[in-house]
């Protein structure tokens, strides 16, 4: 599996550095960005959930 | 709930965009859905696959704080239960305000029986569950 998975990932328990990510938004039909520092701040969860590709099933 | 769900594929958020529009099954579709087209966030979890530039299958909960609780990860052919995702969401926010306490693989909701663990406990799970 040497073509897999790349960077090792993070371990549960562990800190996670800040990322950004460009969104799109249904409920307002518009394009923004999202932060994990933004969510801390708000004091919301986060949770993630990646799949391979739109078009297809998740 | 205080959560916010974010999807993430490599797409970009134009074409989520247009998924969101031509997919019936996405018409109440109320959370964010990010973009990654270069991959950056999903190699930071761990989930990127460089030959495919895909991201798989990956579910991570992390709290206000920060800290990454939960993470599951399957493979490109096989879904997950959004119930399973939701159980887990749960069963975090609940033993995040219950320190002392645990939720076993059959707990689904408040007020299921939970474990505390303990001198009381070692070799007693089976009682515990069950009484």
């Amino acid at each position: 599996m040497t073509d897999s998975t790349n960077g090792g990932g993070l371990q549960l328990g562990a800190s996670v550095p800040d990322f950004e990510l460009a969104t799109y938004d249904p409920t307002k039909n518009d394009f923004g960005t999202v932060s994990l520092d933004q969510n801390k701040k708000a004091g919301k969860w986060t949770i993630l959930f990646f799949y391979p590709a739109d078009f297809t099933f998740v | 709930m205080g959560a916010e769900l974010i999807t993430v594929s490599t797409d970009t958020q134009f074409v989520h965009l247009a998924w969101k529009q031509h997919e019936k099954s996405l018409e109440n579709v109320e959370y964010l859905m990010g973009a990654d087209p270069n991959g950056k966030v999903s190699r930071l979890f761990g989930v990127y696959v460089e030959g495919a530039g895909l991201a798989l299958r990956g579910t991570f909960i992390i709290n206000p704080e920060g800290t990454l609780l939960s993470s599951e990860v399957s493979f490109f052919n096989v879904g997950r239960n959004i119930d399973e995702v939701m159980r887990k969401f749960k069963a975090n926010l609940y033993v995040a305000r219950k320190t002392a306490e645990a939720c076993p693989a059959q707990w689904k909701d408040e007020g299921d029986k939970t474990l505390t663990p303990g001198p009381n406990l070692v070799g007693k799970v089976h009682e515990a569950l069950t009484k």
